[in-house]
């Protein structure tokens, strides 16, 4: 609903057009009418008042504390303060009442196209650049695919939303991309732990002083898994060791529990965090600490001895799913058929053959999609 | 449903809108008082307050079937630390390490875990649109999600309660973006729309008078070409001028013969061969212009900006903002006479060619349905945001969910308005053996 008290403002025609200038927008507003002097110039009317005491006293407020609130000052944050907040200047907080949600910074424009140019045109790794820029990966594999599809549709000519994009970019923090010769500031930090279920219970595990007891044994212990054998344990200087050998095999990481508990052994953090690489970094670094040069050959080295591998791994895991997957193509038809062979187990149709997921279609059972009751939203979309 | 968001002053529910009332609402909003309440009262007035706020178009049943009393949440490491100790050190001695280290006490904040109560629901689609400030509300993301407005990975999605997976890219149609967060119209250009569309259907057939123009136009090009210069700067100076009386209509008078001007300009350089309808060519043109203007007249140049800056303290002192600095450079170009736009400094270059780049892309168009130029709606900074597990492209008005919000000392990443004296006690309530 408008206020009903009408605020005039009028503004030059060209001030959106330059709202990016460094220096403060000019805008100005003719606040409205005061509201006591507006009680003063209805004193003999008989007519119930135009607002209610919760509007005018919001008006109020719109017109002089909040008055800040009503336009941008481009590259500073301009949210509501906590009025016991004496600090002056934009801040990062949103939310005066909620001290622990920050606004976080975003990418800039320049920084978003760096990744871009760094990961599709120079060809490097997503790992190796999220490490230089101190970007998530996920981040920079989702960068790279909306940069890709922002230029195929400016290609396209469909239409884009640039003024939108640069108020929000005046109005957000963001993440300048570093001049030369400039270190570039780190967006986020990239090497998060996620917490593990298995690790929320305290255990209480009586263990030899004489003994010592890593985070390889912790995890043995979180997932409830026996103690390493004493040989296996000495091979392991540091936990480390163990990431190297879960990226060359996978396999290697042991199960326990039976049927539909099994799981994987909870490994240690230098194995869970996305770059564990660096870690070993860090040990070369301490091992040599005056050979810059060697430290930093044997980090590229295992870099690409990783790299290989995964990379081998991947192409071997897509050639296995091609292969089990036969193409028919008919002539002059539009379709490709794809046909696969199901696979009867007791894991793929469940114990009597007729588990719901099950492949096929069971005789008198309706499918998923006709049955009452059954939530019919999509829970995946495949791009 | 009715959105309520702008309409309860009474009862001061904060809701995920920027409406003014809203902000108003959330200003006054104070952290409900515990003493001489049952605990029971407690946990539902935090309940009915942060429902208001999260998943208000989600039915109680729905959103307590989302609820997980998992919380999801990370510890950023510190490959050094890794490094240094292989965990043996902090279990030694009596299982919490040999010395107490005094670092960890200071730094170690604790992580806001109830806060991440409602981040089942910053998984659906409508609260993710609107996170990515893409809506004025969820509610009005809702609507473009069920009008089809939204693609998920490229497939129209409509139903605002799709759960966003991990990686999935949606996008919103950019007009709806510009619409959702333009500021709105006025009357007077709304009065214009609809004479706009009445003139149309009225004269169709007048396009000869359009050609008769274009012809004066060809007849116009004999001038002088430094007159039309200047007279172009007139026309963007008056455009500049901060008089508060002048018109809307008025002032689009002015830019568009401001845009006709430089047109103009255009068309008589000898170099341009390509259609000056084409707007992009047509800039890149006069840019391209001035640049070569300037490069010549380089070393003179900081000699004439030197005298002028003396002359004009005064007047630069009395105004502020980058707009003045451009008029100025308009007046000092329109009154002294020789003065061209190669007298401009490299700063005010720039001003000017961010103005005229901005032209291009954020056009007066009387038929877009937000106000043009489009600029932010009134209050919208005060709740722009944008969440970490959200990638945001705004050009093309795509995002990508990135992962689950997580919290993590010190921080949680689900936006809400309330501190933990509420967030706790509304996750209490939600849990299967309930607090």
């Amino acid at each position: 609903m408008a206020p009903r008290i009408q605020s005039r403002r009028v503004s030059n025609a060209l001030l959106p057009y330059l709202t990016s200038s460094p220096s403060s927008s000019s805008i100005s507003s003719i606040p409205s009418l005061s509201p006591s002097s507006q009680c003063l110039a209805r004193q003999f009317s008989a007519t119930a008042a135009p607002q209610t005491k919760l509007r005018r006293t919001m008006f109020e407020w719109l017109n002089n504390e909040g008055a800040a609130l009503k336009h941008h000052m481009p590259g500073q944050t301009n949210y509501l303060r906590n009025p016991r907040d004496s600090n002056e200047g934009g801040g990062n907080r949103p939310f005066p009442n909620n001290p622990n949600f920050i606004s976080e910074n975003i990418l800039s424009e320049e920084l978003r196209n760096e990744i871009y140019e760094r990961v599709v045109e120079k060809k490097k790794s997503v790992r190796a650049v999220s490490v230089q820029l101190g970007i998530d990966m996920k981040r920079i594999a989702a960068v790279v695919r909306l940069v890709e599809l922002e230029r195929r549709q400016r290609a396209q000519g469909k239409p884009l939303a640039l003024p939108y994009a640069r108020a929000v970019h005046e109005m957000v923090p963001t993440t300048p991309l570093a001049q030369d010769g400039e270190r570039q500031q780190f967006h986020e930090p990239i090497n998060d732990l996620p917490a593990h279920p298995t690790t929320g219970p305290q255990i209480f595990y009586p263990v030899p002083e004489s003994r010592s007891f890593t985070r390889v044994d912790a995890g043995r212990v979180f997932s409830g898994a026996p103690a390493l054998e004493r040989e296996v344990a000495e091979k392991i200087t540091h936990p480390s060791d163990l990431a190297e050998k879960a990226i060359e095999n996978p396999n290697s990481i042991d199960w326990v529990g039976k049927g539909e508990n099994a799981r994987q052994v909870l490994q240690p953090a230098d194995v869970r965090i996305p770059h564990p690489q660096l870690v070993k970094l860090e040990l070369d670094r301490a091992a040599f600490p005056e050979e810059r040069r060697k430290v930093a050959q044997l980090h590229a080295e295992r870099m690409e001895r990783q790299e290989k591998v995964e990379t081998e791994r991947r192409e071997r895991a897509q050639s296995r799913r091609e292969k089990s997957i036969k193409h028919v193509e008919p002539e002059g038809g539009r379709f490709d058929y794809r046909f696969s062979d199901a696979v009867f187990t007791a894991e793929t149709t469940g114990k009597d053959g007729r588990a719901p997921w099950a492949p096929g279609r069971r005789y008198g059972v309706p499918t998923n999609d006709r049955k009452r009751g059954v939530v019919k939203i999509p829970t995946r979309v495949e791009a | 449903m009715r959105n309520r968001a702008s309409t309860s002053l009474a009862k001061g529910k904060i809701r995920q809108s920027w409406s003014k009332y809203n902000l108003y609402n959330l200003q006054r909003f104070r952290t409900p008082a515990t003493a001489n309440r049952t605990f029971f009262q407690q946990k539902w007035t935090a309940k009915a307050l942060s429902r208001a706020y999260h998943g208000e178009q989600v039915r109680e049943g729905q959103w307590k079937r989302m609820f997980s009393k998992r919380i999801r949440s990370v510890i950023p490491m510190s490959t050094s630390d890794l490094a240094a100790d292989d965990g043996s050190k902090t279990s030694a001695g009596r299982g919490s390490g040999l010395e107490k280290r005094g670092r960890d006490s200071v730094t170690a904040r604790l992580t806001p875990y109830t806060q991440m109560a409602f981040a089942p629901l910053e998984r659906r689609l409508d609260v993710a649109i609107f996170r990515s400030l893409f809506a004025s509300s969820t509610r009005q993301a809702r609507q473009f999600v069920i009008h089809g407005a939204v693609t998920v990975n490229g497939h129209k999605m409509r139903h605002p309660s799709y759960l966003l997976n991990p990686g999935d890219l949606f996008q919103v149609d950019p007009e709806r973006v510009m619409f959702a967060t333009g500021a709105p119209k006025t009357k007077f250009e709304r009065r214009e729309t609809r004479q706009l569309k009445q003139k149309e259907e009225e004269t169709e057939g007048e396009t000869e008078q359009a050609k008769s123009e274009g012809a004066e136009a060809k007849e116009d090009k004999v001038e002088n070409a430094k007159d039309t210069l200047k007279a172009l700067m007139a026309q963007a100076k008056t455009i500049m001028s901060k008089d508060k009386d002048v018109l809307p209509a008025k002032r689009k008078q002015e830019l568009r013969g401001f845009q006709k001007a430089v047109r103009r300009v255009l068309s008589r350089s000898e170099t341009s061969t390509v259609l000056t309808d084409n707007l992009e060519s047509q800039f890149s043109e006069l840019t391209l212009l001035l640049k070569a203007k300037r490069a010549e007249k380089k070393p003179k140049e900081s000699k004439k900006d030197k005298k002028d800056s003396t002359e004009e303290t005064a007047v630069a002192e009395e105004s502020e903002g980058a707009s003045d600095k451009l008029s100025e450079a308009f007046k000092s170009a329109a009154e002294g006479g020789e003065v061209d736009t190669s007298e401009l400094s490299d700063e005010e270059f720039d001003v000017l060619k961010r103005a005229l780049t901005q032209m291009r892309d954020n056009p007066i168009d009387n038929t877009k349905s937000y106000a043009t130029p489009w600029r932010p709606r009134d209050y919208m900074s005060a709740f722009s945001f944008i969440p970490r597990y959200l990638e945001v492209n705004q050009n093309i008005c795509a995002a990508v969910y990135l992962r689950h919000p997580v919290a993590r000392p010190g921080s949680a990443e689900v936006p809400t308005p309330f501190g933990e004296a509420v967030s706790t006690p509304a996750y209490g309530w939600y849990l299967k053996r309930r607090w």
